[in-house]
């Protein structure tokens, strides 16, 4: 079992530990997956996330190899300008097979035009590498897999600005233009230079406008050795700010209700097309066709894929757990698929027929006293794309529970709010 | 997560393999959770709960307990007809996280007492979680 350089910090502090990608995580803390879950909501929370796996792609030809292999044209993926990726900043995307179906997702960071670093999921390192070493052709790139040699964690929630300003040197200077999916900083300016960024006690970080929460935050690279300092530094200085520690159970629920894929459960082995993330797909100015040749793309548009994945929400906080039994049946039992993820986001609840967050503000719609129970979501995988607003009945085999097919799930996400509002705001 | 020594397992139930506790007072018998369940769960949002007046065989599924991330059905340690449910319980599950046995889920009347005395004790429970 593999584990994180903060794995006897999660295990004094009696985290419930389970397993994930063959690393020993922490599920949740004493204080429990329903309060790390609402801390995120309504002030922050701390994920150790060095179990995911970083790698290098640097040289001439590390900008046109990404090009090939990652589903976003990185020369039109920024904003509604479609302008190209540049350094400083990052985009998501996703490694496809050549027969169209998911490798990994990742995050590509350029940090010049020869230097370029990827964030991909727990155990995928050595894949990801070898995929694009494969198809690097006579393109002068070097490819390294960083797994394990790079500390990371998230800070995610309404309330992570003002505690990482306490722990920056120069924290104006940091939150200056960091635009959503920007970054500045490096872990090691030896193998990836860039305009430094330190804490106060000049410790090298690079600090990513980034996160799967759906909520306002960053994520935070450093050298492994300076990890456990980062956290407790952390934890200390966002101790009156309501921080907490939380695991991958708070991060499922939460990833879940703002709509994200969780990789190799509801992105696979299976063509990646009639899904909600096709925004990750180069299309071209009229979105009829693509823009740029890709590895995936002949897979794609030669797919006879007849399953669509969509996103639903229930009636209440209830579950099915998911296992070989579990199917998506319309309302008069028939069968027509399966749930991929099922969870609950404890910070929604439904009012009449519109679900409301405890981020939603009050004069947009949220009650005052609101105490919301939670309400069961995901994703589920079906035979007709059903239209938002179908309801249809998840089964374990025993169990049955009325859903709703919806566009989105948690509303009033914070993920892509002006940072000047985050870090100035008590709200 | 407790460590098994951590593990509050008052000596005067009985105990199951599926981590249920029962408790003979008088002639109804009251049934819960485990400290060791309730651990391994989570956060409990929510309690499925039979209707009084239901019958169940030993080892029949009675309800389900629901955490943060999973379902979990429990199983009743002794025949018998249900006189009452922790109707508590509905509004505020995570009563069973706080204190799983002055919260208890619910009260029967056993159809064969016999049963109770097959139950497992605190020291065999402890024994078998230790594996």
């Amino acid at each position: 079992m593999k584990t994180t350089p903060l794995h006897n910090w999660h295990v004094a502090q009696g985290a419930n530990m389970g397993t994930f990608a063959a690393y020993e995580m922490p599920l949740w803390y004493p204080a429990g997956a329903k309060a790390e879950h609402l801390a995120v909501i309504t002030a922050a929370g701390l994920f150790d996330t060095s179990h995911m796996a970083v790698l290098t792609i640097q040289g001439p030809g590390a900008r046109a190899l990404l090009q090939r292999c990652l589903s976003k044209d990185l020369d039109t993926c920024i904003g509604k300008d479609k302008t190209p990726l540049v350094a400083g900043r990052c985009v998501y995307g996703i490694f496809l097979s050549p027969l169209g179906g998911v490798i990994d997702d990742a995050i590509v960071y350029q940090f010049t035009a020869t230097q370029f670093m990827l964030v991909v999921n727990a155990g995928m390192g050595a894949t990801i590498a070898a995929h694009l070493r494969e198809y690097s052709g006579d393109e002068q790139v070097t490819v390294d897999d960083l797994t394990d040699q790079v500390g990371k964690m998230d800070l995610q929630g309404p309330a992570a600005g003002r505690i990482l300003a306490k722990i920056i040197k120069d924290p104006a200077a940091l939150f200056r233009k960091m635009i959503y999916f920007s970054f500045k900083g490096s872990f090691d300016q030896a193998r990836l230079a860039t305009a430094e960024i330190t804490l106060k006690d000049d410790t090298p970080l690079m600090v990513s406008r980034t996160g799967y929460t759906g909520e306002f935050g960053f994520e935070l690279f450093v050298a492994p050795e300076h990890i456990a300092k980062l956290w407790q530094q952390l934890l200390e200085a966002g101790r009156d700010e309501g921080l907490i520690s939380c695991g991958l159970a708070a991060r499922d629920s939460l990833r879940s209700g703002a709509g994200l894929p969780l990789s190799h459960q509801d992105i696979g082995d299976w063509p990646f097309t009639n899904n909600p993330w096709l925004f990750t797909l180069p299309w071209d100015a009229d979105g009829s066709g693509f823009s740029k040749e890709f590895i995936g793309r002949a897979g794609l548009e030669q797919s006879s894929e007849s399953s669509w994945t969509l996103p639903f929400a229930g009636y209440d906080l209830r579950k099915i757990p998911l296992g070989k039994e579990s199917r998506v049946t319309d309302l008069d039992g028939t069968p027509i698929g399966v749930p991929l993820t099922c969870t609950t986001d404890m910070a929604i609840d439904r009012l009449g027929e519109t679900i409301v967050s405890l981020a939603t503000p009050s004069s947009t719609g949220r009650p005052e006293p609101f105490s919301p129970r939670g309400l069961c979501c995901g994703f589920v995988k079906v035979n007709s794309p059903l239209a938002v607003g179908s309801q249809v009945l998840l089964t374990d085999g025993k169990r049955k529970l009325k859903v709703e097919i919806r566009n989105d799930i948690r509303p009033d996400r914070t993920a892509r709010k002006p940072i000047a509002q985050m870090v100035s705001s008590q709200e | 997560m407790k460590e098994l020594q951590e593990l509050h397992l008052p000596e005067n139930l009985g105990y199951t393999e599926d981590h249920e506790w029962a408790q003979l007072t008088g002639d109804t018998i009251r049934v819960g959770v485990s400290d060791y369940a309730q651990d391994q769960l989570g956060d409990i949002v929510f309690v499925e709960l039979p209707a009084v007046g239901d019958s169940f065989n030993r080892g029949d599924e009675f309800g389900t307990l629901e955490s943060v991330k999973a379902v979990s059905e429990l199983y009743l340690p002794v025949s018998g007809q249900v006189v009452a449910v922790n109707q508590e319980l509905e509004d505020a599950p995570e009563l069973l996280n706080e204190d799983p046995y002055s919260n208890w889920i619910l009260e029967i009347k056993p159809a064969a007492a016999e049963e109770y005395d097959q139950l497992l004790t605190a020291a065999a429970y402890l024994e078998l979680l230790q594996g």
